[in-house]
């Protein structure tokens, strides 16, 4: 008997059917969420740190922000980048993709549903950024357009991700060799950043770092966020992640998807071991072209007026995160007036193996001025205000430079009593009440990936075989 | 599905090269509906390649074939008309065997409730009814096979492609799905390639059969009429595995004997090769007897002996001789 043949065009369109299924498979499956638990607790580490040093002064909110959404635009593309580089090599591993390319469906239309299926994790990697952002924010007025530039950028750069492992994984047979590929593609792409500050400036340097979508897009991000600097001024810096999404996108849409096939092909292990190559002979190029700065040549000594400065403070024992606050008295002992005055600072730690200090992180006056130099016998009294940051034993100093009078001259600095500081430490368990957050973000997920895998298991039948 | 008798699946002159080395060398032959053919051939004779252009998975160099009247140069269209179950089918671990299926319908075309309660049907006709909202990752190999089966029926195919199913299977497992290809091709009318090592399994299931060596066909046609063409030139014995080199020895000296193959690897079956008449003066029976004499001279035991002659493993061991040698 002929049975009746199915009806077609009834049906939901091949690219929804696909995106639901690999929906089901990365969401009910458990890998996206479990890579969302790895990436929550990553950021919940990097929000504790950041508040911790926030409390110490080291850095302002806006920078906390916006070290917060690169982080999270970095792991977020990671995330993407992976999942993208198993959606056609894992099919063909596991040998469901031949099932797929027997149905009478259109390619591009598969690949369009798994690419949007692997685009899915990154809003919602974003939107796990947003309350973590905000407690490090502290009312800062950033917020606002971090949460704008990051999602825009973010949502340019991760599908574009997606699409550059889908392409991977369409020329590779096995998810080793794709995700290998695609892994080396990333950290190539971050390696510009590590380079020494040399090899990041000048004119190749630069190029690199525009060029390189991860490089520009961070570099964009800092100057808008950081050093509040406009789109008009930095647009060209977004110009990288948006050609590189348009080239991966037409590649994946317009080569890759409708020539989707079973096999691979052979040419490929060949054509990726001579850019693997040619990728190789680039870094050593990179690495040669930088160089140690050279350091700067001391000046010599000469004649020093009559100067003296006082401190109010001789010792004081403190806990880290307290701050110190002491005055100095210049005093102009000399019958003549003396040049424009500059009064540096600086900490030494005592202990010979303590770490050494960095004023610039201690104090926020490092340097203050007395522009119009003293009359004889006229005093300058100058506040001063040091954050304990480590435990240990210091010195502080102070010491007085008048200006010298021309290019051809030089001063005699006078340097101050020492004022002796021991910080003793302390430990705050939530600095700027991020610990919930970062506590929180890591088991909010346990919980959701714990109901997904009950509700899953209520929904099947769980004997074995 | 098709009517008893109508062509469903018509293959012409095809062929396949892969640079220099040509897989496929005019692949030509016909499949009625209800009918199971047997595809078979030494490893590398073929089959996968012809199997994949037939599933359009390939495209063949030069030829073309029909399913159910639709060209080979309408793949989207003949993907309709066609259910295949590869070799090596993967299956997702995490889903149901009712939401692997379901998935399938939709991609044919169902709407979502039509596709469930197609896939809750094709899934009690394979007989996985019990297990259909498991988890796939728990399936034995048979549950995946017949999973498998229901996956290439959800589209009520003209033409069905199953590539080694019994793989792997125990004998059990092997015999119901043997029933269930005949019952694609009995119950549903849909033309069946079977393609197979398990030689036993496809003369007791199959209709016509199709043999490959090295890309060209070297027999086809009914099973029947394929094991009938070397019936009468060769009887098979059996003797105790031991005695098989003896025995072997004795029949040799037989004038009437052209040539004395082991067959049944373990069982001590062999296939005893009668020369042309004209070689030969003794008729048949004379020569059974004298076949029979020679190994009780030898004292080798007779434990099985079938006069009318060859089973569909002889005929494919005589055809593809030079493949194995």
């Amino acid at each position: 008997m002929r049975q009746s043949t199915i009806s077609h065009g009834s049906g939901s369109p091949t690219w929804w059917i696909v995106f639901t299924k690999e929906l089901h498979e990365l969401w009910i499956g458990g890998r996206a969420l479990t890579l969302l638990l790895i990436y929550t607790l990553l950021l919940g580490i990097q929000t504790y740190v950041l508040a911790s040093n926030s409390e110490l002064s080291l850095i302002p909110p806006n920078e906390m922000v916006y070290e917060t959404l690169k982080g999270a635009i970095a792991v977020g593309i990671f995330i993407s980048l992976i999942i993208g580089a198993d959606m056609v090599s894992g099919e063909r591993e596991r040998a469901t993709l031949e099932g797929l390319l027997l149905t009478p469906t259109s390619r591009l239309q598969i690949v369009v549903g798994k690419f949007l299926a692997a685009a899915t994790p990154w809003p919602a990697a974003f939107a796990i950024a947003i309350p973590y952002m905000t407690v490090l924010a502290q009312g800062d007025p950033v917020l606002r357009p971090a949460i704008l530039w990051g999602s825009l950028i973010g949502t340019i750069l991760a599908p574009a991700f997606t699409a550059l492992g889908m392409l991977v994984s369409y020329w590779c047979n096995t998810n080793k060799t794709s995700l290998f590929i695609s892994l080396g593609v990333y950290i190539l792409m971050l390696l510009p950043a590590q380079l020494p500050g040399r090899a990041q400036t000048g004119a190749a340097g630069s190029f690199l770092q525009q060029a390189n979508p991860m490089a520009s897009h961070a570099h964009y991000l800092s100057k808008v966020l950081v050093n509040n600097r406009t789109l008009e001024e930095f647009w060209g810096w977004l110009v990288a992640p948006v050609v590189f999404a348009g080239v991966v996108f037409l590649l994946l849409f317009l080569y890759a998807g409708p020539g989707l096939r079973l096999e691979a092909g052979r040419a490929f292990a060949l054509r990726v071991r001579r850019a693997g190559a040619a990728l190789l002979a680039g870094l050593f190029v990179l690495a040669a072209a930088t160089a140690p700065a050279r350091a700067q040549e001391p000046a010599a000594g000469a004649q020093a007026p009559a100067l003296d400065v006082g401190i109010d403070l001789a010792h004081k024992t403190v806990k880290t995160t307290d701050h110190v606050l002491f005055n100095t008295v210049v005093t102009n002992n000399s019958v003549q007036r003396t040049a424009p005055l500059i009064l540096a600072m600086n900490i030494i730690n005592l202990n010979a193996k303590g770490d050494v200090v960095d004023p610039e992180d201690w104090s926020p006056q490092r340097t203050q001025y007395v522009e119009a130099g003293l009359a004889p016998g006229e005093t300058a009294t100058l506040g001063w205000r040091v954050n304990a940051i480590l435990d240990g034993d210091y010195m502080i100093y102070l010491v007085l430079i008048p200006s010298p009078t021309g290019p051809e001259a030089t001063s005699h600095p006078v340097s101050s009593p020492g004022v002796h500081l021991t910080v003793t430490p302390f430990t705050r368990l939530n600095p700027g009440g991020v610990l919930p957050f970062a506590i929180g973000g890591p088991l909010l997920i346990g919980v959701v990936i714990w109901l997904v895998y009950r509700r899953r298991q209520r929904g099947i039948d769980t004997g074995g075989s | 599905m098709g009517q008893p008798n109508r062509q469903v699946l018509v293959a012409e002159d095809l062929r396949k090269a892969y640079g220099q080395r040509e897989a496929l060398r005019g692949l030509s032959f016909s499949l009625n509906a209800s009918r199971i053919l047997g595809f078979l051939g030494p490893n590398g004779a073929g089959k996968t390649t012809a199997i994949r252009i037939l599933t359009t998975i390939l495209e063949p160099s030069s030829g073309r074939f029909l399913v159910d009247g639709i060209g080979s140069d309408e793949p989207i269209r003949l993907r309709r008309r066609i259910g295949v179950l590869p070799e090596s089918l993967g299956f997702p671990k995490n889903m149901t065997g009712t939401e692997f299926v379901t998935f399938y319908g939709r991609l044919y075309g169902l709407p979502t409730a039509a596709a469930r309660y197609k896939a809750k049907a094709m899934i009690e006709a394979v007989g996985l009814q019990q297990r259909a909202r498991s988890l796939i990752g728990t399936y034995s190999r048979g549950m995946r096979q017949r999973l498998g089966i229901a996956r290439a029926l959800i589209n009520d195919p003209a033409v069905v492609f199953l590539d080694e199913p019994t793989l792997g299977l125990d004998p059990q497992g092997q015999q119901e799905l043997l029933k269930l290809v005949r019952w694609i091709a009995r119950e549903r009318n849909a033309g069946v390639i079977l393609c197979s090592h398990q030689l036993a399994d496809v003369e007791s299931v199959c209709d016509d059969v199709v043999i490959l060596n090295t890309g060209t066909v070297v027999a086809q046609g009914p099973v029947a009429d394929v094991i009938g063409s070397a019936d009468q030139q060769a009887v098979r014995v059996q003797v105790p595995p031991a005695s098989v080199a003896e025995a072997q020895q004795a029949l040799q000296g037989v004038p009437a004997i052209a040539r004395v193959v082991s067959t049944g690897g373990t069982s001590g079956w062999l296939r005893v090769e009668i020369a042309p008449p004209g070689e030969c003066s003794r008729n048949g029976q004379h020569i059974h007897n004298t076949i029979l004499e020679g190994l009780i001279r030898a004292k080798v035991p007779v434990l099985g002996f079938q006069a009318g002659g060859a089973r569909l493993q002889d005929v494919f061991l005589q055809v593809t001789q030079g493949a194995i040698e």
